[in-house]
């Protein structure tokens, strides 16, 4: 699903983002990514939605080399794989239901598509009762719940969420999780970055450790380690 | 039942075969989009469509005067015809032999002779109105004009050339030149030319002026809408829209202040061009222009060169925005 080869980012002419990181993550996978502030978590996601593009190594997702994307590609790209961001937030002038059609509206889908697939993917969150709710009359959880819905519109076989849970307290977080599960229950690979050591401890996936940019562990059934 | 990953080929045939059918289906989105920007920051879109505006009446003008400056070029320069006397002694064969050699000569177009009796009519007709003339005219009790050559030239530049042709000795008993005429018509033609570009420059370089100005100003606003909609657009980007498809809302707003600018322009036009005539007509005289009337019959090419430069300030200005602050 994802192949990662010795891959390095940098910024500016000597700051080392990422540093020959080198993984392969397959399909159906539930994998987390594990790794103090700082230490290349969000870039190395930023580079497999070719948001950035490294300085050098090779990224393979689906077979498809995307080291060095063109531009006009990179939307393919990204539909095919659900991205959930701490702070990519939902528009709080647009109901839940209409945040995410929003993501199918934006991508030129028709109206048939999108009257279908919201409210599937709504149920699979579990908020198909609140769709007419806007983000404010909804609790932290719930509303990570309707991005996550967002980033299914497209049935990505790969979900990347970078740090979900931040903001939410352990109940919320649990749920988030569970729901994480449940998805990739369904079929879909999922990466998931956290710092969070008892999530961790308690998913017993694959863990993939990265300080300062360098992967230092890579154990199924793994830990938090750092 | 793992799905496996799709690869690049496979994907979005879909998207990619409906693309051009959904682009014009959500024009509609885009147009409420534009408007929306519209009235969230009414007094930039003011100021916005006022630079446009005044973008399109420095080109306007300029077209104006181009038309002014053509029309009364034209007017002088059909008097390509003159008249050159003969004197008492001219025989009517030196006189046919001359018409003769004289429309050999390839910048010439026609001579024709012109009988006493005929220049005699022609002076009457033009003094007809001024009695003391005409009354004098006749105590004379003969017809005190010679025969005389109308020559006509194919351009207003040739006239030195008839004039050496003219001026050949063998000729010199039966021509009474007077190069006055000549040197008058294209002396007026040589000023007015100067003028005109000096003009025409000023004009060029005040449009040029504005169609920059204009493009920084909507670069600047479609900048500043970006902005305000940098969280949507971060989610476009990142559920797949397309790149047109993230750009064309900002696009369409660029296109939109320029469609409101042209109806501007369109709808001033007619007043401005009442008040300027009176001091047209007062300057140019017998030369001048009927404004309406000539901007009426060049109105495919105004409507042309007004949309065509707004379309330049409004796609390149979003063009450039949107590809600077969209990243696309
Ligand atoms: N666009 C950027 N320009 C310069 N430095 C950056 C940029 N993005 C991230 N960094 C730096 O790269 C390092 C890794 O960042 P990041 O991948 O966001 O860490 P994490 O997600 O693990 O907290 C940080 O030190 C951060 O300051
Ligand atoms: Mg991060």
């Amino acid at each position: 699903m994802i192949s990662i080869k010795k891959i390095t980012k940098k910024y500016g002419s000597d700051y080392y983002a990422l540093k020959d990181v080198s993984l392969d993550i397959q399909s159906g996978e539930f994998v987390s990514l594990v790794g103090q502030s700082g230490t290349g978590k969000t870039t190395l996601v930023k580079l497999i939605i070719a948001e950035e593009k490294p300085t050098s190594g090779r990224i393979i997702i689906g077979g498809w080399d995307i080291t060095k994307i063109e531009s006009y590609e990179i939307p393919y790209l990204r539909r095919q794989i659900g991205v959930v961001f701490q702070d990519f937030k939902l528009l709080p002038k647009m109901t839940v239901y209409e945040n995410v059609a929003f993501a199918l509206q934006t991508c030129g889908a028709k109206k048939r598509k999108i009257t279908d697939t919201v409210p599937q993917v709504l149920k699979i969150v579990g908020l198909d009762n609140k769709m007419d709710r806007y983000p404010h009359q909804l609790s932290g959880g719930e509303q990570q719940r309707v991005v996550i819905a967002r980033s299914l519109v497209h049935r990505p076989k790969l979900l990347i969420a970078d740090e979900p849970t931040g903001n939410l307290d352990s109940i919320n977080t649990k749920e988030i999780i569970d729901l994480l599960l449940k998805i990739n229950e369904i079929g879909t690979t999922v990466l998931l970055v956290t710092h969070n050591r008892e999530v961790v401890n308690n998913l017993k996936k694959r863990v993939i450790t990265i300080d300062n940019g360098e992967i230092v562990s890579d154990q199924e059934r793994g830990r938090y380690l750092l | 039942m793992v799905r496996s990953f799709l690869i690049k080929k496979e994907v979005d045939i879909y998207y990619n075969y409906f693309f051009v059918a959904m682009f014009f289906i959500d024009i509609y989105r885009a147009f409420k989009f534009a408007w929306q920007s519209f009235w969230r920051n009414f007094w930039l879109s003011i100021v916005t469509i006022t630079i446009i505006s005044l973008a399109l009446i420095s080109v306007s003008l300029l077209l104006s005067f181009n038309l002014i400056t053509a029309n009364v070029l034209d007017i002088v320069q059909a008097r390509t015809e003159i008249y050159i006397d003969l004197t008492d002694q001219a025989k009517t064969a030196q006189i046919d032999f001359l018409v003769n050699e004289l429309n050999r000569v390839p910048d010439i177009k026609e001579v024709v002779y012109v009988t006493p009796d005929q220049t005699l009519e022609r002076f009457k007709a033009t003094y007809q109105d001024n009695e003391l003339v005409i009354q004098s005219l006749e105590s004379l009790g003969t017809n005190p004009f010679t025969g005389s050559l109308r020559i006509k030239v194919q351009e207003i530049d040739q006239f030195p050339v008839l004039l050496e042709e003219i001026s050949k000795p063998e000729y010199s008993e039966i021509l009474e030149i007077d190069n006055a005429e000549f040197y008058q018509a294209r002396d007026l033609i040589t000023s007015i030319s100067s003028y005109s570009d000096k003009i025409e420059g000023f004009g060029f370089g005040i449009s040029i002026f504005f169609i920059l100005i204009s493009v920084i100003v909507v670069f600047n606003t479609i900048q500043m809408g970006i902005y305000s909609h940098r969280e949507e657009i971060g989610i476009m980007k990142l559920v797949g829209a397309s790149n047109w498809f993230v750009r064309a809302p900002f696009l369409i707003e660029g296109v939109l202040y320029s469609v409101v600018a042209i109806l501007i322009v369109l709808i001033l036009f007619y007043p401005i061009a009442a008040l300027i005539q009176p001091h047209l007509d007062n300057f140019l005289g017998e030369y001048t222009l009927d404004l309406v009337q000539s901007i009426n019959q060049n109105i495919w090419l105004v409507l042309a060169l007004e949309i065509g430069i707004a379309m330049f300030i409004t796609v390149v200005s979003s063009f450039l925005a949107t590809r600077r602050y969209l990243k696309v």
